[in-house]
């Protein structure tokens, strides 16, 4: 049941950490290579920021980048105890870092542990070697396998792996091993990605040039049914188009996301969606910290959109999940009944085996998932 | 000017022959324009022909020359040289009494030539032939005078042999214009009758006449009646072209200029009309000559919507200029608003298409060509129809009709193989061969125009190097076993891609567009069937297999706003398809089927 409070207080808080050892070759997200004086001066904004919207009753918090790990401990420790200290820690029911291997060890899961995290996204992305030379990695299998055990022994009960398939000279059958290997550690959840050329990333430039083949898209779509079969086989529930949990697992700071529901994000190239508007912070990290440190705002975008949009995008983030939604909580949210605004797609996609509607839920089927963009599209 | 002092011709030539090269000469010797005046080729005064080397539109200019102390007016009226022109070479004919007919001295006889070699003799023309760019290194003009003495009967002994470029031969040319062409044959005191051969509109002054005067004469203030449209006007100026239009007192009898008379539109002029006194009518008109009917169409529409008010002001400023095209408006399911335009021929298309584009700045989409059919239905009417969406229903059709050319094809002789291969794929039957000289032939057929005006012309360019040419006269509209096909789009009927084919070659037509479209129509989320279809019957099928794979893996809260605008923008593109049920057709597929190339 969707409370209506749910609609207008944040529940989430991401915190951004734009900082890594190196670039990856796939990679588009909003990040630098680490530079000490860098991140100091960064986190310091952070704590700043936090300080303006640390009231929200958030209850789940998500530090995400880039790679936090890869700061010192002492900046690592800085950032920790600001979130606890400007937080009320007993609401917060899931905190999540993310983690790279090759940029933690015993004592740094031992901060985190204490800081009050009790989730971690480990991007371990491939055990294969080609693999995550392909991928511009900067750790070994070896490296990644540590960092589970690491974390695992430093207390975390709840570990979600990344992994990522589908790049260029991946067999099936070394994905179904890195499967395998993956279910060996046991993780609570699991997140397989198939790999995105983006747009200015160094792959996209080998690609263009030849150096490395176009990943080829029959190979991944087999790659992706042959994951879903195979982690729904093994107690991994396929919830949402690249996510898999053990009962009681589901990420939920990502689950507010795919509701469409508020949240709060800091840092520079933060998104936030508050009262329904959706602004995000300038994503060059030096004009963010000058910024903050000059006590204005970091916010350099913002829309607002029409209640028809904003049902659109509700309906195309819900989708994603395997549950879709609630006919019910699709009116509680936007305002318009389903049927009012797409009867007729939503019954030719029915048609079409595409899409299912079961105890009042809409959602994608099977087929319908690997065409999910395309089915979305339909609704804008 | 007395009449005996007075020659009117023209000159016939093939493409590249060096008609208006000739033409300048003869205004240079004649002292009409200096050297320095002389740009190069002034009868040519569009851009486009002079890039092309086309003499688009019939134009006249009076040269004055002096021999044996008698000054002798020569009016030179030029005639366009392409086949597709023949209407407007024929109108200029009916107002000379003697034709230069250019030979290029390397290339030899072509089928332009000999074609309107013809149309001149039956005007009861007086032929000079001559042979040019005699200086050249590869100047055969021995075999060249053998051809035209083969294929048109000219004696040897008659040809003058010049070189246009540097002049030669040029006081020969003026001799033979003198002596050989008779002059004009009119009487002085009869009531005026001119003959309209060509006009053009002018934004100040409105409609400007070029006439022949054939009897009588014509002055300014004269009040002029046009004998068929039966409008009477004004004569406010007279003149001749020297070569800039030069007012005159009066145009004499068998003189060629122009005149002005406050004529709002070019529509209340009608080529080959006469025009007689007012006051004093003469009792029969001149023999005018028909008007050509569009034998060739084409739909041409803006590439952008916002175009399509700037392209109907240019169709109507051209059809102003050219009393051979014409145009009404049509809609068509996949390319919007747009026009039906009718033309002579191919190149004729081709030439209004390069001119709207360049001097009205609008870009064009155009369809494929199609000719005029006519149907005989079972009620006995009589359809002509250019469009197969007009097509009544088959059961409705006693007789399906279509127009058939006969086409005569010069070439070196060792080409022949290929060449009757190529007329005969085309349903071309077969008429004569006639032997031109020892290494040139010209091979007769009568073809059905719509197998002419695909692509004939470009592939007989390639079986022969470039060597072979053609010219095609109409005959008539023939009983032919011709059908509609119809192209479906997931089970429906693209009205836009029907076309009129021959039974025998819908087969292959058919194959071929619909796999063209399953290359150009993009998957969708459901299977997309293309079929070809005679009627009920289907020809051609081809699928286009669901879309297997699109979705977005990682779409988080930084994510949203760029996913979501992301497929907005690929919804826009498919809002600018066209929608054929729930498929949607990119414009690019209608184009690769409508648009001109359709043989790979």
């Amino acid at each position: 049941m969707i409370m209506q409070r749910e609609l207008t207080h944040p529940n989430a808080l991401y915190i951004h950490i734009p900082f890594c050892i190196k670039r990856c070759s796939y990679c588009d997200f909003n990040s630098s290579v680490y530079q000490p004086d860098v991140a100091s001066r960064y986190v310091a904004a952070l704590e700043k920021e936090l300080g303006g919207v640390k009231d929200h009753p958030y209850k789940t918090v998500y530090i995400g980048g880039g790679t936090p790990t890869a700061m010192k401990e002492g900046q690592l420790n800085q950032l920790l105890s600001a979130v606890s200290s400007s937080l009320d820690m007993r609401r917060i029911k899931e905190y999540t870092v993310e983690v790279n291997p090759g940029t933690v060890n015993a004592r740094k899961a031992a901060l985190l542990r204490w800081g009050g995290v009790n989730r971690i996204s480990l991007g371990i992305q491939s055990f294969k070697e080609k693999g995550l030379r392909l991928l511009g990695r900067i750790h070994s299998r070896r490296d990644a396998l540590d960092a589970f055990s690491v974390l695992r022994e430093g207390g975390f009960n709840n570990l979600s792996v990344d992994l990522i398939f589908g790049w260029s000279g991946q067999t099936l059958m070394d994905w179904e091993e890195d499967l395998t290997e993956v279910l060996s550690l046991d993780p609570e959840h699991l997140s397989a990605y198939c790999l995105t050329v983006e747009r200015g990333t160094p792959l996209a430039r080998q690609i263009r040039t030849g150096s490395v083949p176009r990943p080829d898209e029959e190979s991944q779509l087999d790659m992706l049914k042959k994951t879903i079969n195979f982690l729904d086989n093994n107690g991994y529930k396929h919830y949402e188009i690249s996510n898999f949990a053990k009962k009681g697992y589901r990420c939920r700071h990502n689950v507010n996301y795919w509701k469409n529901l508020p949240y709060v994000g800091i840092g520079a190239g933060a998104v936030s969606y508050l009262n329904g508007r959706r602004t995000s912070n300038i994503r060059d990290i030096l004009s963010y910290i000058e910024r903050i440190e000059a006590g204005r705002s970091a916010k350099t975008f913002g829309e607002r959109l029409t209640p028809r949009r904003r049902a659109a995008e509700t309906l195309m983030m819900a989708l994603r999940m395997t549950s879709g939604i609630k006919e019910k909580n699709f009116t509680v949210r936007t305002g318009f009944t389903l049927r009012e605004l797409y009867g007729d797609v939503i019954d030719r996609l029915c048609v079409l085996g595409l899409m299912g509607i079961r105890q009042g839920r809409l959602y994608l089927t099977r087929k319908g998932v690997f065409v999910a963009d395309s089915v979305m599209m339909e609704f804008l | 000017m007395d009449t005996k002092r007075i020659r009117n011709f023209c000159i016939i030539a093939h493409i590249d022959h060096g008609k208006s090269t000739l033409a300048d000469r003869l205004l240079e010797h004649t002292n009409t324009v200096s050297p320095r005046e002389l740009k190069e080729q002034v009868l040519d005064d569009m851009d486009l022909e002079r890039e092309r080397g086309i003499t688009i539109k019939a134009s006249a200019v009076t040269l004055l020359y002096t021999r044996d102390g008698k000054e002798y007016m020569l009016n030179l009226i030029d005639t366009p040289g392409h086949v597709d022109f023949s209407y407007e070479v024929s109108r200029s004919l009916a107002a000379c009494e003697g034709a230069l007919l250019l030979v290029d001295a390397s290339q030899g006889v072509e089928a332009q030539t000999v074609a309107n070699a013809y149309l001149a003799l039956e005007h009861n023309l007086e032929i000079v032939p001559v042979v040019n760019k005699v200086d050249l290194q590869q100047a055969r003009p021995e075999d060249v005078i053998e051809e035209m003495e083969h294929t048109l009967g000219i004696l040897p002994r008659e040809v003058v042999r010049v070189s246009a470029k540097t002049g030669l031969g040029i006081e020969d040319v003026l001799g033979a214009v003198i002596d050989r062409i008779h002059p004009p044959k009119g009487d002085t005191a009869a009531p005026l009758r001119a003959l309209i051969f060509d006009s053009e509109y002018d934004e100040y002054r409105g409609v400007i006449v070029y006439v022949r005067i054939f009897d009588g004469s014509m002055r300014r203030g004269d009040r002029v009646y046009m004998m068929k449209t039966k409008r009477m006007f004004e004569v406010t100026e007279v003149g001749i072209f020297g070569p800039r239009m030069t007012p005159a007192e009066r145009l004499g009898t068998g003189e060629v200029g122009y005149f002005v008379a406050n004529i709002k539109t070019i529509q209340d002029v009608e080529i080959g009309d006469t025009v007689t006194n007012f006051n004093e009518k003469a009792q029969e008109p001149l023999p005018g000559y028909r008007k050509p009917l569009p034998m060739v169409y084409c739909g041409l529409y803006p590439t952008m919507d916002t175009d399509l008010v700037p392209l109907r002001v240019a169709l109507e400023k051209l059809a102003l200029n050219d009393s051979s095209f014409s145009f009404e408006p049509e809609q068509s399911p996949a390319l919007g608003f747009g026009f039906r335009c009718g033309f002579l021929g191919l190149l004729h298309m081709e030439i209004v298409q390069e001119r709207l584009e360049r001097e009205g700045n609008v870009n064009l989409i155009q369809t494929a060509p199609s000719v005029t059919y006519e149907i005989l239905t079972t009620g006995g009417q009589v359809l002509v129809i250019s469009n197969p969406d007009k097509m009544p229903p088959v059961n409705e059709i006693e007789e399906f009709r279509e127009p058939v050319v006969n086409i005569k094809i010069i070439f070196p002789v060792e080409y022949m193989g290929v060449v009757m291969k190529l007329a005969e794929e085309r349903r071309g039957s077969y008429k004569a061969t006639e032997y031109l000289s020892q290494r040139r032939v010209m091979l007769s057929y009568e073809l059905p125009l719509a197998e002419m005006i695909f692509d004939f012309h470009d592939k007989l360019k390639s079986a022969t190097r470039g060597y072979g040419t053609l010219d095609y006269t109409f005959i008539g509209y023939r009983t032919s076993n011709l059908v509609r096909l119809d192209i479906l789009i997931g089970g429906k009927t693209v009205d836009a891609l029907s076309s009129i084919v021959h039974r025998d070659n819908a087969y292959a037509r058919g194959k071929r567009l619909v796999k063209k479209l399953r290359r150009e129509i993009p998957r969708h989320l459901f299977e997309v069937v293309i079929q070809a279809a005679i009627g009920s019957r289907i020809i051609a099928r081809e699928s286009i297999k669901p879309m297997r794979k699109n979705v977005t893996a990682k779409c988080y809260g930084g994510d949203v706003t760029r996913k979501r605008k992301l497929l907005e923008k690929q919804k826009e593109g498919k809002k600018r398809m066209k929608s054929i049920g729930s498929v949607e057709i990119p414009q690019e597929a209608f184009l690769s089927v409508m648009a001109t190339n359709d043989n790979e």
